[in-house]
């Protein structure tokens, strides 16, 4: 059976190649005109997405692969740029109180909703109260409301949000599309925000003209829109007349599509594919910066016998993860050093080169700590039990080949020093079981807030999204990142947040695999692709633009 | 009581005892599986209240047997509640997903079995070479997995030729792609069966009476053995069903079509408990539709079967 499927699967990827070989010889002739540098206005391209939002309100919304669409129609009061640093958009400036516990927003007062509905303080404060009240469907953007107390609207342009304490990441959430802003009119008139459509109105620069489950999203141009953030290249109204995000599941599906000029971009272009687009004639390759965080294994360090620092140093440096990773995604991404991806301003340079593949001195260790003995599988055992750790990891959250990377460093752990690295893909209930009575061995993730002390405190944090349940948390780890959670933005709080890092990398708390980022592929005829940097991921069709394909 | 009435009435009667049995063990199966739904559903959030908050909203907090007695009460009122993750309600969900599923399942459907009923009907009894043939090819189509041909089919006729959409539900072209890639597989399997049942009816000896009589060949297949035929294919009615709602999930996911399938795959797989009660209480109801018309079906083709 097994090679029956594999037979198949291997003719299908030669169909597959031989097709978009001879597709792309035909291309070659329509080689566009590049010349063309100012924007022209006007037009609707099409995009070929993987993933169908399962609900199109920005507050209730988990998705990360929902926030690309969402931003057309929603902004937020900042706009996080690419150095971590934040600018403002709907709101003109702000400051922040000496304690950290009061920010005040002045609002730009030449902003509305697509509804006519003025965006104002009693705006920002209605969508606050609206997150708050449904707590239990907004679950996503109210945990960014936690250490929140109160907003005052001081006037129609002017808001001061105090906290309970001080909390450095306020800024990052505020960039988030989860806390961005929908027409208090909606709020208050429409029970099915999640179902998208018209009735879902925002100040963004495109309105939701219609969705269709299962098949597209179309979004329109808002004429009236001018306060931009800066990480845009386009200052005015949008360019395109329309864009259109049909959902397209299957890698392979997507690919076809552009290739044939039925769809003008795609994301989540697959590793074997990505030869079909990139420096090919007629079509562009990008990809996204990985500025959130790696996918990494976190290794629960209170329990069975990976609470020997030993046996985790072990389990870090007993196999050639460059060799690995390079191997599953054929060199289309970055083997990581950090749980922190590589392009945040707040990554811990210094990790690059410090671990991995010192498969001698992970023998020793192992040795060291007492397991020496070896069973009938070549497996090291200590008192008759095997040296075995589950990684146990959610099958709706298995994508991008995660599974065959874990599987390969099971192999290589096996034979490098008879560690049994046990794959099990579990179900989000079991998951979530083991969560609640801190059971789980190691989990595999990556996460979706960019700022560090924040992600920090979601995987390492004593009542983060881990160790929540766990009372032996390592007080060292946990002290430092409460500390760098109220420690302002500044040469201190980066040097703190590095030292974390580091620390979880040398006590062995995470073993970092890869930085994921978003593979994109469009017509070379597109303009103004880019990726936003709060989200991590294609920014929205904001810059967009097309040479007009009769050129 | 007339008799009629009387098997219409215990038809009802079962009718409702599968829906109930269908509706209580997807019920207790979903609550069965490992993990508190208000953990599924927080995800990877933690904060003080996240868990309540969500019990509360959806009476997670209340016993089970009030959530089932509930659940039990709504049903009857037509009520099938508010799907947890797109928070919507799940009637309004699926009748938007129904007619593009419904519009697949049924031309695919149609299609394989005129396809089956043709080749059958060409070569039954003919040369070994034909027959050969056929089987073989039949037998390549009913072991081909439908993502595999789906793929297959989209390369040459999208991709390629570019004579039908990738994707999408909009207009008979879009349908012709899916369609076909539903309706091959089962259509290996119907004719194979088709044939089977020709044949043997073909050995019959009326058939030589019929020959006698100096009917010819095709009209002594078509008027007299093709309802011998039917009857087998009709028992497999109750398997067609099932893999053309089966087999729908992995079309409409790889072509990027609406449908109850990719609605379905995503409830479970995020156990949102009111919209995979919902799925399975419209299969039941399909199945239970079906498998009665099925057997008003016999007593037309087979009027043996009327006589007491």
């Amino acid at each position: 059976m097994n090679f029956r499927l594999t037979a198949w699967l291997t003719l299908t990827a030669m169909a597959t190649t031989a097709f978009t070989l001879s597709a792309c010889q035909k291309d070659a002739a329509i080689s566009t005109a590049q010349a063309t540098t100012a924007p022209v206005s006007g037009g609707t391209l099409t995009w070929g997405v993987g993933t169908e939002p399962t609900c199109f309100d920005p507050h209730s919304s988990s998705q990360q692969n929902s926030f690309f669409l969402i931003r057309n129609y929603v902004d937020s009061l900042v706009a996080k740029l690419a150095d971590g640093s934040f600018a403002p958009w709907l709101a003109k400036s702000w400051s922040i109180s000496e304690d950290g516990k009061t920010y005040d927003f002045v609002l730009r007062d030449d902003v509305s909703f697509s509804d006519g509905t003025p965006f104002n303080a009693e705006a920002v404060k209605a969508n606050f109260d609206y997150i708050l009240k449904n707590s239990a469907v907004t679950s996503a953007s109210a945990s960014l409301l936690v250490q929140y107390d109160h907003i005052e609207v001081v006037s129609p342009t002017e808001v001061k949000i105090v906290l309970k304490t001080p909390d450095s990441t306020t800024l990052e959430s505020l960039s988030s599309v989860k806390l961005g802003f929908l027409s208090p009119k909606t709020l208050s008139d429409n029970k099915d925000l999640c179902a998208g459509g018209p009735a879902l109105v925002g100040t963004g620069p495109f309105t939701f003209t219609s969705y269709q489950r299962g098949q597209e999203a179309t979004f329109s141009r808002n004429p009236n829109y001018h306060w931009a953030p800066a990480f845009a290249q386009n200052k005015g109204p949008a360019y395109l007349d329309k864009v259109v995000y049909r959902f397209l599941p299957e890698a392979s599906v997507r690919t076809g599509a552009l290739s044939s000029g039925q769809v003008d971009l795609i994301e989540g272009v697959q590793p074997t594919d990505i030869g079909v687009f990139d420096k090919a004639e007629g079509f562009q390759y990008l990809t996204g910066p990985s500025a959130t965080t790696s996918f990494t294994l976190n290794i629960n360090y209170t329990t069975g016998p990976a609470a020997d620092v030993r046996v985790r140093r072990a389990l870090r440096d007993g196999f050639d993860l460059d060799a690995i990773v390079k191997s599953v995604y054929l060199g289309t991404v970055r083997r990581a050093w950090s749980n922190i991806g590589p392009d945040n301003a707040d990554y811990a340079t210094h990790l690059k080169d410090s671990w991995g593949n010192k498969v001698e001195q992970a023998n020793q260790l192992l040795d060291q700590a007492g397991w020496t003995q070896r069973d009938s599988e070549g497996f090291r055992t200590k008192d008759g039990q095997r040296l075995s750790i589950e990684v146990g990891y959610p099958q709706p959250y298995v994508r991008d080949s995660r599974d065959v990377l874990i599987r390969a460093i099971q192999s290589a752990l096996r034979q490098n020093i008879g560690l049994d690295l046990h794959l099990h893909i579990t179900t989000a209930g079991d998951f979530a079981n083991q969560k609640a009575t801190g059971n789980w061995t190691i989990y595999p993730n990556t996460d979706n807030p960019s700022d560090v002390a924040m992600e920090l405190w979601d995987m390492l944090g004593d009542r983060g999204f881990l160790y929540n349940a766990i009372a032996k948390s390592d007080p060292v780890i946990t002290g430092d990142i409460n500390k760098a959670r109220q420690l302002k933005a500044g040469p201190e709080r980066r040097e703190l947040l590095g030292k974390i890092q580091q620390y979880a990398v040398d006590q062995a708390y995470i073993v970092p695999l890869f930085a994921p980022a978003y593979h994109v592929a469009a017509k070379s005829r597109v303009h103004g692709v880019y990726f936003e940097p709060q989200l991590d991921s294609p920014g929205n069709s904001y810059d967009l633009w097309a040479t007009p394909a009769t050129q | 009581m007339h008799p009629l009435i009387k098997r219409i009435l215990a038809r009802l009667l079962s009718a409702l005892l599968v829906l109930w049995l269908a509706a209580s063990t997807a019920f207790v199966a979903i609550h069965a599986l490992p993990g508190k739904i208000e953990d599924v559903l927080a995800g990877d959030l933690q904060y003080p209240g996240l868990r309540e908050a969500i019990s509360a909203q959806w009476g997670l907090d209340r016993s089970l047997a009030w959530q089932y007695g509930h659940f039990l009460e709504r049903l009857a009122h037509g009520d099938l509640g508010s799907s947890y993750v797109m928070q919507q309600d799940v009637i309004q969900v699926l009748s938007s997903q129904i007619w593009p599923t419904v519009q697949l399942a049924l031309s695919a459907g149609v299609l394989a079995t005129v396809l089956a009923l043709v080749v059958a009907t060409l070569t039954a009894g003919r040369s070994r070479l034909s027959r050969r043939l056929a089987s073989a090819v039949e037998l390549i189509l009913a072991s081909t997995p439908v993502f595999w041909l789906g793929l297959l089919l989209l390369i040459a006729f999208s991709f390629q030729w570019r004579l039908f959409p990738v994707s999408g539900a909009t207009g008979w072209k879009s349908l012709v792609l899916p369609a076909v890639t539903l309706a091959l597989p089962l259509a290996g399997v119907l004719s194979q069966v088709t044939r089977e049942a020709l044949e043997q009816a073909l050995e019959q000896a009326f058939v030589t009476t019929i020959r006698a009589r100096g009917l010819g060949e095709l009209a002594l297949r078509l008027r007299h053995l093709l309802r011998h035929a039917l009857l087998p294919v009709v028992t497999l009615g109750g398997w067609l069903i099932g893999s053309l709602l089966g087999g729908a999930v992995i079309t409409e996911k790889m072509f990027g079509r609406p449908g109850v399938g990719s609605v379905t795959l995503n409830a479970v797989l995020s156990q949102d408990l009111p919209v995979v009660l919902a799925v399975v209480l419209l299969a039941a109801l399909i199945h239970v539709v079906i498998s009665t018309l099925l057997d008003v079906l016999y007593l037309f083709i087979d009027p043996r079967l009327n006589t007491p």
